[in-house]
């Protein structure tokens, strides 16, 4: 992006934030609630104490990574749309693989739990990625169907074979030894260690798109795939390894949320977490450093919307709403402006035929 | 012997039908958009609306008919919102469809809650919710199997098997049709014959609106009688695939959709054999997944051999 273009991009974006907070406020005071009280709840929510800073910086830190993981395969011209099930199986093999070593040494243990996450999530990716590579089925389809089908097994092994014999524990596998979880950092809080790796995981995904020729292969191949391939790049290998690695950072972020947070694999490890990364990133337009710094604005509104529903019983999908038009906006932005230039131009060539200029 | 029997009866058709509708319906849709050349993978939100949209229509109104009028005028409306962002505003039609699903998804449930005050299912405080009519004709019960299966379904089962055959005329035996396949293929040779490409897409994009509507109608007033929050659970996008399978052309779409729809029912009836529910829902699902693979492998085989033959004489 060149820097002026950059610019006017920034202030689209500024201007559609705050056009669907406004939007946001309207919504809040039809339905009869305070908009001003909502929203002063959510920062309250999502700032308001160290705890609540923390368990924004956790939603943020998921936001981000699978924020990025969409990045990294759009980059390279494939949609995962599939992170969700590719976050379930990631979740669920690492808190198997958790489970079955309790005792070991958690220098050997967490290492195997996260290469269980990313083997699990890398592998369902590789699936639709060598579908659509080799034999050209969308990948947005059967990333979708493969989603269902994952949570649906996932729920299977967790209620049926892989179901714990512990009481009191409706559904989800044996809980993992308890010296293979993250700590905590801020008491209370879902802020854990976690979010050390999720960085350095940020780092490089950033590292790899934007500096090094991999990342310059990926985005020639995504922009087009035919060039590419002439200029001598492996363009269909390159979509199924960034296809392999996004489900890799999916698995892993499962991972953390079983090994921070439940101790074990639940049904409800995730609530269409990888969706929302996916709209920060679709938002950004793949821009990893703009995915790190939305990631935090969206975390908070997350954070902060549930704080809201607790406190004035305003129901958090607002949030989801409020998320939502500032896509609609950002993809249309482009549409609106030439659409109003096109109306200024139109304005001033009938001026000046008016004003008997010749043309 | 006495399992299979419980599995493969008249109920497994049955079902087929009722699950395979809201997909056909949603379908019909996507293909119109699809012959314009924007496939609309938001019908799966419109759908999710329309489902909600019909629900409080009927409640609100005691009628189903209300409740259909209601889906069809508010997937009117998203297909119009759909257009004016596609084709005015020339905003990519992936992210607009993806951000359609997600915004359905918060709408509804923000919905749900301040309209009706209930979350998860919506429960009608004053009782029934009129729900659609089941049709019968005497004289079709008098047929062995074809009565049982014919007779005794939902209105929109009927109404999307006259909307396939309306499709299809329309698509392919009108000149509408033909400006709408034309506007997808070759929209210069549309405008120089004097007709408005955008004004096709505009039409396909609030038939598909319209159709999506009334998926969803079917879905929360015909086959379960409530809404649920996310009760679409990607039958917008089966459709879609659907209409990936049968290339656009409506009677294919339907038969792909029939396909779908037995394998849904048959899962739900092994069930009844005792295998887990989770289990068989992964069912359609992986159905759809190897039905993509199919169709492109088969149309992948049909050009190597029609390369082949000029080569063989």
């Amino acid at each position: 992006m060149k820097a002026g273009n950059r610019f006017s991009y920034l202030v689209s974006l500024l201007i559609s934030v705050a056009a669907a907070l406004l939007l946001g406020g309207a919504i809040m005071a039809l339905s009869g609630y305070n908009p001003l009280d909502g929203y002063s709840l959510m920062l309250q929510g999502a700032f308001g104490s160290t705890r609540a800073i923390g368990n924004t910086l956790a939603k943020s830190a998921t936001l981000c990574l699978t924020g990025l993981a969409t990045a990294i395969a759009a980059q390279a011209g494939i949609f995962n749309v599939g992170g969700e099930g590719q976050l379930y199986l990631g979740a669920m093999a690492s808190a198997y693989v958790g489970a079955r070593l309790t005792g070991v040494s958690p220098w050997i243990a967490v290492p195997l739990c996260l290469l269980a996450a990313m083997a699990a999530g890398g592998l369902y990716a590789y699936l639709p990625a060598v579908l659509k590579v080799k034999m050209k089925v969308d990948e947005v389809i059967t990333t979708i169907m493969l989603n269902s089908a994952a949570i649906y097994f996932c729920s299977y092994l967790a209620n049926g074979p892989l179901k714990t014999a512990e009481k009191g524990v409706s559904a989800g596998t044996d809980s993992v030894d308890p010296a293979f979880m993250f700590s905590r950092l801020i008491k209370r809080s879902n802020l854990t260690e976690s979010i050390f790796l999720a960085a350095i995981i940020a780092l490089l995904v950033w590292y790899v798109m934007k500096k090094t020729t991999t990342g310059f292969e990926m985005k020639l191949t995504g922009q087009n795939q035919r060039f590419a391939k002439y200029s001598g790049i492996k363009a269909g290998r390159l979509a199924i390894l960034s296809m392999v690695v996004s489900g890799a950072i999916c698995g892993l972020v499962g991972m953390f949320e079983v090994f921070g947070l439940h101790t074990r694999f639940i049904e409800s490890v995730s609530n269409e977490f990888y969706y929302d990364g996916m709209l920060v990133a679709m938002i950004m337009r793949y821009n990893p450093v703009g995915i790190i710094l939305m990631s935090l604005f969206f975390g908070a509104m997350k954070i902060g919307g549930t704080a809201m529903e607790l406190n004035a019983g305003i129901p958090s999908s607002l949030i989801i709403i409020v998320q939502s038009i500032i896509i609609f906006f950002m993809a249309a932005e482009e549409g609106i402006l030439t659409s109003f230039q096109a109306r200024r131009a139109k304005k001033k060539a009938a001026l000046s035929l008016r004003k008997g200029d010749t043309l | 012997m006495n399992e299979i029997a419980s599995i493969l009866n008249i109920g497994l058709l049955q079902n087929t039908l009722r699950t395979a509708t809201p997909v056909v319906l949603a379908a019909l849709g996507c293909l119109m958009t699809d012959h314009v050349g924007m496939m609309n993978i938001g019908v799966e939100g419109m759908m999710l609306i329309g489902a909600f949209s019909a629900v409080m229509g009927s409640w609100l109104c005691g009628s189903w008919a209300m409740g259909l009028l209601f889906a069809m005028g508010i997937g009117l409306l998203l297909g119009l919102f759909y257009g004016v962002f596609v084709i005015k505003f020339k905003s990519d039609e992936f992210i607009i469809g993806v951000a359609l699903n997600i915004f359905a998804g918060g709408l509804t449930t923000f919905l749900l809650r301040t309209l009706t005050g209930q979350s998860g299912t919506f429960h009608a405080p004053d009782g029934e919710l009129s729900t659609l009519p089941r049709l019968t004709a005497d004289w079709l019960g008098s047929i062995p199997l074809l009565g049982d299966l014919l007779n005794n379904n939902t209105l929109l089962v009927y109404v999307s098997w006259v909307l396939v055959l309306l499709c299809w005329l329309m698509i392919y035996r009108t000149p509408l049709g033909f400006w709408l396949r034309s506007a997808g293929e070759h929209p210069d040779s549309l405008r120089s014959a004097g007709r408005n490409p955008d004004r096709m897409k505009y039409l396909a994009s609030l038939l598909c609106g319209m159709l999506s509507g009334l998926a969803g109608a079917h879905l929360s007033l015909g086959y379960l009688s409530t809404f649920s929050e996310n009760m679409s659970s990607s039958r917008g996008f089966i459709a879609v695939a659907c209409v990936i399978f049968g290339r656009s052309n409506p009677p294919k779409v339907f038969l792909a959709a029939l396909l779908f729809g037995f394998i849904d029912a048959l899962g739900m009836r092994l069930q009844s054999v005792g295998i887990s529910s989770a289990l068989t829902s992964i069912f359609p699902y992986v159905g759809t997944v190897l039905m993509m693979v199919l169709v492109v492998w088969r149309s992948e085989r049909r050009k190597k051999k029609m390369a082949r033959t000029p080569l063989a004489q």
